[in-house]
C-alpha cells in the first residue's frame, strides 16, 4: 500500500505559530511575582577559592538572596559523570571560568546584575592547565585532584596485526590534524524559568535536549524523589548537542527551591560564548597503509581529545570517535588509541557529530593524499574501500541493516560530473577560474556515524498513544504523549507523519503534547539523531498496538470511546550493542548508522587566502524520507555548520580564557558565505529496523563539508590545509609557504 | 544642554556604537542628546565645489545617495558595506567618526577624499581636516561633552578622478574589517595626477600612505606603478599581531594586494568589485 | 520617568520608560510583545530585527525613546484579521523555519526589503537579509520564500487586492 504521509513535504508542526511570533521559548515565559536571577562566575580558569563575602550583595535593596555552596543540598551534577559542583565554595578549587560562584536573586535583572559585582570572591590561583597533550603527561598539574593523572579516559582498538599491514603496503601516509574549539551559536540564548508548581513541584521551563535526565539531576541535587521535581521543555530555540547537557535547568530549580517563588534566569550571548560547553578540540595523528591497487591495509591513529574542566559526555564521544576513526573504510589492521584529558579549557560536550565530525578531517585527507600518492582519482579510491552490507570495521562488527555509504558516493560524484567507465573513475575538467590569482578545485569527503546511543547503552523511547473515537468507532483525535524534544530538527512533524501513516488518519487529527515530565514519558535525549527511528519506531507500535486495541474494544462493544497504549521501543531489538572490549576495543558498536558523502567546488584567493565555496553537491543515505522539504532544510543547516567549521568559525582560549568574548567575535556564515549553489542528492537505503525504513539524519550532514572543503583547497592550491579552521590568513600562510 | 551637565551627558544619534559602549560600563554618561530631532541636519548637498553631509545622515542613506555616487563614490561603496541593513539603517557616518575607531569603513574613505569635520561648541564653529580629529584608538579631538561635530564635507570629486574600496573581512557580511582600503586618483592623459590611499585598521588611525600617493604622480597609468605603490604602501603600514585580526605579517601582505587591487580598479584595469563581496 | 508615545503596529501606545531602556526590551516586558526575539543583545545577529518608520532596525540596540511619535512594526503586526501575510505564508510553504528563533527578525528584514524593492534579484535578497543570522536553515529556503513572497505579492497586486 502507497504511503499517504510518509514521504510527503507536509508543513512543519509547529511553524505557523512561529512566522507569526507566538511560539514560546524559555525567555517569553513571566508569573506573576517573579525574581530574577543572574550568575556570579568564577574569575580564574584554575583557582583555590578562599574566601567569598556575599555581603556586600545582600545588602543592596532588592536583593533577595545570595545563593552559595552552603545552599545547595547535593553540590554535584552531570550527565555522565557527576563531577562538576553546582557552586564552588570555599576551599573548593574552581576549574574554568564557567565554574559558578554564586547565584543572586534579586527583585529585577538590573540589580541582581548589580550586586554580581559586589560579591567578593578570594581565590588563589593555580598553573593552567591549556593543552591536553601536555596535560596528560605525569607531573602535570592535576584538574582533578582525587585522580592520579588528567588522563579522563583511554580508548584502545587493536584488530589485526598492525606491523603485518604497513608491511604490505606499497605506500605509506602520515598526517597531523587538528580542529579547534567552536560554539554551538544556537540563536536563543540560555533562560530558564524555576518555580514550585501548585503540587509543590520545582519546576523549570528551560530549553532541554533530554528533560528526563535533567529530572534525575535535579532531583540528585535537591534529594528529592524524582516525582518532585517537573521540567517543562516549551520551543527551543537551536540546540546542536549544547543543550543535551544540564546547564541552566539546575541553577533556576535552586533558586525556585531556595526562594519559593519563581526566578527567572536569562544569560547574554556574551556569558553563552564565553561560559558555556565546546566542541571537543582533536588532535589527531595518523598513518595509513595501502597497495598500490589503492586497498588500505593498515591504520595507526593516536586521537587527543581535550574533554575541558569537567567530563559532560567526554567518554562516549571518544568511544564513538575512536570507532569512527579510520572512516566508513575496509581497514583488516589497525591501532587507534584515543585519549580525552581535562584541562582547565571550557568544557567540551555534544556537538553535531558527537565525535564523528573531528575524524572525518584526518581520515578524508589521508585518503586524498594516498589517491596523490597512487595518482588515483580519489572517487576511484574510495570506491575501492568503503563499506558495503557485511563489511567488518575496525572495532570487529560486520556493518549492515542498510549501508548506503556508496551509494551516496555515486550519486554525488555522477551529480558532480564525475565520469566512470568499467570501476574507473575520472574527476571533471573545471572551467578555469577568471583571473590569475583564483584558483578552483574540487573535492571528495564521505563520512558517516551511528544513529541512536552506543557501546551496549540501553536506548529507549517510551511513547503514549490515545485514540478518540466517535460512536462509529471511526478516530477522531490521536494524542501522543513522548518526551522527545523538538529543537527545530522537525521530530514532532516527523512523529506526526509516521503516527498518522500508521492510524491511517489525516494528518491534522494528529496532536503532540507539550514536553512535560510530569505528562509525558521518556524518549531519551534529541541528539544522536536518534529520535526519528527510536521515537519513530515508539510511535509506531504503540499506534499499531492502539489499532489493535480499538478493534478489540469495538468488537466487543464496550461503549468505550478512548483507546490507550504506552510502548517503549528499545534499541536492542534491533542490534544489541556491547561495551568496547578495554584491550583491544571489539565490540558491536552502533544500532545503525547514517552515511553521506559531499563534494564541494571551491576557488581560492590566493593572493589573500579567501575561500569561497562555489557548489556544493550533499547526498546523504538516511534510509527513507519521512519528510523530504525538511530534509533539505537539515541538509543546508548541517552544511552551513561545516561551512562555519571549515572556514570562518574558531572560538579561540588563551590560558583558559575565552579570546572570542561574544558573538561579533564568533563568525558563524551568513547568507552570503554559503556556497552559491547546492545540491541536495536523497538517497534511501533503508534499514529494516526503522520505522519505514528510516535511519536518522541531523548530523550526518554538517560531517562531510570541512574534509570535503578541505581537499578541495588542495585540488585548487597543492596546499595541505591539515585542520580547522581555514581562515584566509592560514590559506594565505600555507599558499606562501609552497610557492 | 552638553554644557549644562557638564560631563555627564553625551550626544547620541543611531546610539549602535554608544549604546555597547555604555553597556559594557565604557561611557558614564547619564543624560544623552538625541541630536536626531534637530532639524536640518540631514542633509546631503552640493555647495560651491563640495559635498555637505549633515551630522544625522545614515550609512544607508550615503550607500543610497545618487549625489554620492556620482560625486564620492568611494564613500558610497565603503558606508555600503558597514554592518548589515538594520546597523546601516541605524548608524551615522558622524558618528562613526566620532568613535574614532581605525576599522570604522566610512573613515577609510572620508580620509581618501581629503574631507573635513564642522566641530561646534556654545561658542563658535570651525573646520577640522578629517586626519586631525582621529587622535588614537576611539579617541576623537572632539570633547563630547561639549562639542559635536555638525556636518562633513569632501570636494566634489570631478569626472577625472576614480574611487575604489576594497575590504578583507572574516565573513561576507556582518563583520568588521581585517584590511580595509579606499582610493581616489585623478587621472588625465593617461597620467595620475593626483592620488589619496587610504588604509585600515594598520595604525591607531586610518592611514594615508603618503610614499605611495607620491609615487604615482605623473607616471603613466599601469600595472608597474601600481604595484610599487602598493609595495611603499605596505612597508609604511605598521600593523600589530591580533589574535582576531591576524598576524602583523599577514596583514602587511594584505596592504600590498587590496591596495594593488583598489589602484588597478581606480585606474580602470580591474573589473568593478568594490565594497567587498 | 520619561513618556514615550509612538505607533506599535497600527494603534498609539503610551509606555513610561527609563532613558535608557532599548526598544526590544520595551517592546517585549512593557507591552508584552514577545515575538522580537533577543538573539545577541549588540544588534550582531538581527533577531530583534522590527521596522521603525518602515526602516529596519535592531530593537534590542535601539534606545526606545528614539521611537518617540514614530511607527513601529513588530512581527504581530503583520496578520491582518485572520490572515497570515504573504511573507509568512511564504516561510511556512517553503519550510523557511526549524527551530524559528531567527524567524521574527528575518521575516522583518524580508518585509523592509520587499517594500522597497518589490522584484529583488537573489542577490538583492541576500543583501536584504545579511543583517540576519540562521543557524538551522542554511537560509536557502529563507531566500526562496522571500522570492515566492515577492512573486506571490505582484501577482496580487495585478489582481488589484488590498493586501500587503
Amino acid at each position: 500500500m502507497e504511503a499517504k504521509f510518509i514521504g510527503q513535504s507536509l508543513p512543519r508542526y509547529d511553524i505557523a505559530s512561529k512566522v507569526q511570533g507566538q511560539r514560546k521559548y524559555p525567555q517569553d515565559f513571566n508569573m506573576e511575582g517573579q525574581l530574577h536571577a543572574q550568575v556570579v562566575w568564577s574569575a580564574y580558569p584554575h583557582a583555590r577559592v578562599l574566601k567569598i563575602d556575599a555581603r556586600q550583595a545582600e545588602a543592596l535593596p532588592g536583593v533577595v538572596k545570595v545563593i552559595t555552596w552552603r545552599d545547595v543540598p547535593v553540590n554535584e551534577y552531570g550527565i555522565n559523570i557527576m563531577d562538576q559542583p553546582v557552586l564552588v565554595g570555599e576551599g573548593a578549587k574552581v576549574r574554568w571560568v564557567g565554574d559558578r560562584i554564586a547565584i543572586i536573586v534579586a527583585e529585577s535583572e538590573k540589580i541582581a546584575r548589580q550586586a554580581r559585582d559586589l560579591v567578593r570572591v578570594e581565590y588563589e590561583p593555580l598553573s593552567v592547565v591549556m593543552d591536553p597533550r601536555q596535560a596528560m603527561k605525569p607531573g602535570a598539574p592535576l584538574v582533578h585532584e582525587e585522580r592520579d593523572s588528567n588522563i579522563l579516559k583511554h580508548i584502545p582498538i587493536r584488530r589485526g596485526d598492525i606491523e603485518e599491514g604497513f608491511a604490505q603496503a606499497d605506500v605509506i601516509v602520515e598526517g597531523y590534524y587538528v580542529t579547534d574549539a567552536v560554539e554551538h551559536a544556537y540563536m536563543q540564548p540560555e533562560a530558564a524559568l524555576g518555580y514550585i508548581d501548585e503540587q509543590g513541584r520545582v519546576t523549570v521551563i528551560a530549553a532541554a535536549q533530554w528533560p528526563h535526565d535533567d529530572l534525575h539531576q535535579i532531583a540528585h541535587m535537591l534529594s528529592l524523589p524524582e516525582d518532585q521535581v517537573r521540567e517543562i521543555v516549551p520551543a527551543i530555540g537551536g540546540a546542536f548537542g549544547g543543550r543535551e547537557d544540564m546547564y541552566i535547568q539546575h541553577l533556576a530549580a535552586l533558586a525556585a527551591f531556595c526562594t519559593r517563588r519563581p526566578v527567572k534566569m536569562v544569560w547574554s550571548r556574551t556569558e553563552s560564548v564565553q561560559r558555556s560547553g565546546k566542541r571537543h578540540p582533536f588532535y589527531m595523528r595518523h598513518k595509513t597503509g595501502a597497495t598500490r591497487e589503492g586497498k588500505l591495509t593498515a591504520v595507526e591513529i593516536e586521537i587527543i581529545s581535550d574533554a575541558g574542566a569537567y567530563a559532560s559526555t567526554s567518554i562516549p564521544i571518544l568511544s564513538n570517535a575512536a570507532s569512527f576513526s579510520a572512516g566508513p573504510y575496509v581497514v583488516p589492521n589497525a591501532r587507534v588509541d584515543a585519549y580525552t584529558v581535562y584541562t582547565n579549557n571550557a568544557v567540551t560536550m555534544a556537538m553535531r557529530g558527537f565525535g564523528a565530525t573531528q575524524p572525518p578531517i584526518a581520515y578524508e585527507l589521508q585518503m586524498d593524499k594516498l589517491a596523490g600518492k597512487l595518482g588515483m582519482d580519489p572517487v576511484e579510491i574510495r570506491m575501492k574501500n568503503l563499506f558495503e552490507e557485511g563489511s567488518i570495521a575496525i572495532t570487529g562488527n560486520r556493518m549492515s541493516h542498510g549501508v548506503g555509504i556508496k551509494e551516496t558516493l555515486r550519486q554525488a560524484a555522477l551529480a558532480a560530473e564525475w565520469r566512470e567507465e568499467n570501476g574507473h573513475w575520472r574527476k571533471p575538467a573545471l572551467p578555469p577560474a577568471e583571473a590569475p590569482h583564483l584558483r578552483r578545485g574540487i573535492g571528495v569527503a564521505c563520512a558517516y556515524k551511528n544513529v541512536c546511543y552506543s557501546m551496549g547503552f540501553d536506548d529507549t523511547s517510551t511513547a503514549e498513544v490515545t485514540l478518540n473515537l466517535d460512536r462509529s468507532g471511526e478516530i477522531v483525535r490521536a494524542l501522543v504523549k513522548i518526551g522527545a524534544s523538538e529543537v527545530g530538527q522537525g521530530v514532532w512533524t516527523a512523529l506526526a507523519q509516521i503516527a498518522a501513516e500508521a492510524l491511517r488518519v489525516d494528518i491534522r487529527k494528529v496532536n503532540l503534547a507539550l514536553v512535560d515530565t510530569a505528562q509525558v514519558p521518556s524518549a531519551g535525549s534529541s541528539s544522536a539523531s536518534r529520535h526519528v527511528y527510536m521515537s519513530g519506531n515508539a510511535v509506531l507500535r504503540a499506534c499499531q498496538r492502539a489499532l489493535a486495541k480499538r478493534e478489540r474494544v469495538l468488537h466487543e462493544e464496550t461503549g468505550e470511546s478512548k483507546v490507550t497504549v504506552t510502548y517503549t521501543y528499545h534499541g536492542r531489538e534491533a542490534r544489541a550493542t556491547t561495551p568496547l572490549d578495554p584491550e583491544t576495543g571489539q565490540c558491536e558498536p552502533h544500532i545503525s548508522y547514517s552515511y553521506g558523502t559531499q563534494i564541494a567546488l571551491v576557488e581560492v584567493d590566493t593572493e589573500t587566502g579567501e575561500v569561497q565555496v562555489l557548489k556544493l553537491w550533499a547526498a546523504n543515505d538516511m534510509g527513507r524520507a519521512i519528510n523530504p522539504q525538511m530534509i533539505y532544510g537539515q541538509v543546508a543547516g548541517g552544511v552551513h555548520m561545516g561551512v562555519g567549521y571549515a572556514l570562518t568559525e574558531h572560538f579561540i582560549q588563551k590560558e583558559g580564557r575565552a579570546l572570542t568574548k561574544s558573538f561579533s567575535e564568533y563568525y558563524i556564515p551568513t547568507v552570503r558565505d554559503m556556497p552559491r549553489e547546492f545540491v541536495n542528492i536523497l538517497v534511501e537505503v533503508p534499514d529494516p529496523s526503522g520505522p519505514f525504513g528510516a535511519k536518522g539524519l541531523g548530523e550526518t550532514p554538517t560531517l562531510s563539508t570541512a574534509p570535503a572543503i578541505l581537499n578541495a583547497i588542495h585540488d585548487a592550491t597543492g596546499v595541505w590545509l591539515d585542520g580547522v579552521p581555514a581562515t584566509p590568513e592560514r590559506v594565505f600562510m600555507a599558499c606562501r609557504k609552497s610557492l | 544642554m552638553l554644557a549644562e551637565r557638564r560631563g555627564r551627558a553625551r550626544i547620541i544619534a543611531g546610539g549602535t556604537d554608544l549604546v555597547l559602549q555604555s553597556q559594557q560600563g565604557k561611557i558614564q554618561a547619564t543624560t544623552l542628546v538625541d541630536i536626531t530631532r534637530i532639524p536640518g541636519l540631514d542633509f546631503i548637498e552640493e555647495r560651491e565645489g563640495y559635498i555637505y553631509l549633515g551630522a544625522q545622515v545614515t550609512h544607508a542613506q550615503i550607500a543610497a545617495s545618487p549625489l554620492i555616487r556620482a560625486k564620492g563614490d568611494v564613500l558610497a561603496m565603503a558606508c555600503g558595506s558597514v554592518g548589515g541593513p538594520q546597523i546601516r539603517n541605524m548608524g551615522t557616518l558622524v558618528g562613526n567618526v566620532v568613535n574614532a575607531l581605525p576599522a570604522a569603513d566610512g573613515a577609510v574613505a572620508l580620509f581618501a577624499l581629503d574631507a573635513e569635520t564642522e566641530v561646534a561648541s556654545l561658542s563658535a564653529r570651525r573646520w577640522l581636516p578629517i586626519a586631525e580629529v582621529y587622535q588614537n584608538v576611539g579617541v576623537c579631538v572632539v570633547d563630547p561633552s561639549a562639542e559635536m561635530i555638525t556636518a562633513l564635507r569632501f570636494p566634489a570629486l570631478q569626472p577625472r578622478h576614480k574611487g575604489a574600496f576594497q575590504r578583507l573581512a572574516p565573513r561576507r557580511s556582518l563583520a568588521l574589517p581585517i584590511l580595509n582600503t579606499a582610493v581616489v586618483v585623478g587621472v588625465q592623459e593617461g597620467r595620475f595626477t593626483e592620488a589619496r590611499i587610504a588604509i585600515g585598521p594598520v595604525a591607531p588611525t586610518p592611514f594615508r600612505a603618503k610614499e605611495a600617493e607620491d609615487v604615482l604622480i605623473g607616471q603613466c597609468v599601469g600595472g608597474a606603478v601600481i604595484k610599487r605603490a602598493a609595495e611603499l604602501a605596505a612597508a609604511a603600514a605598521q600593523p600589530r599581531d591580533s589574535v582576531l585580526r591576524g598576524s602583523k605579517e599577514y596583514r602587511k601582505a594584505l596592504v600590498e594586494v587590496l591596495v594593488r587591487r583598489a589602484l588597478a580598479e581606480a585606474a580602470g584595469l580591474w573589473p568593478r568589485t568594490s565594497g567587498g563581496k | 520617568m520619561p513618556e514615550l508615545r509612538m505607533r506599535v503596529n497600527g494603534k498609539e501606545v503610551t509606555v513610561e520608560v527609563e532613558p535608557d531602556d532599548l526598544l526590544a526590551y520595551v517592546l517585549r516586558d512593557k507591552l508584552e510583545l514577545i515575538g522580537t526575539k533577543i538573539g545577541c543583545g549588540e544588534g550582531e545577529c538581527g533577531a530583534c530585527t522590527v521596522l521603525v518608520d518602515g526602516q529596519s532596525v535592531t530593537s534590542c540596540i535601539y534606545p526606545a525613546l528614539k521611537a518617540q511619535g514614530r511607527d513601529v512594526t513588530t512581527i504581530e503586526g503583520l496578520r491582518r484579521n485572520e490572515e497570515l501575510h504573504v511573507i509568512q505564508q511564504a516561510f511556512i510553504d517553503c519550510a523557511a523555519s526549524q527551530c524559528g528563533y531567527c524567524t521574527p527578525g528575518m521575516i522583518m528584514s524580508a518585509k523592509a526589503l520587499l517594500d522597497a524593492n518589490p522584484n529583488p534579484s537573489r542577490e538583492e535578497i541576500e543583501a536584504g537579509i545579511s543583517g540576519n543570522l540562521c543557524r538551522c536553515t542554511g537560509y536557502y529556503q529563507i531566500v526562496e520564500a522571500i522570492h515566492l513572497a515577492a512573486q506571490r505579492l505582484a501577482e496580487r497586486g495585478e489582481e488589484g487586492s488590498h493586501g500587503s
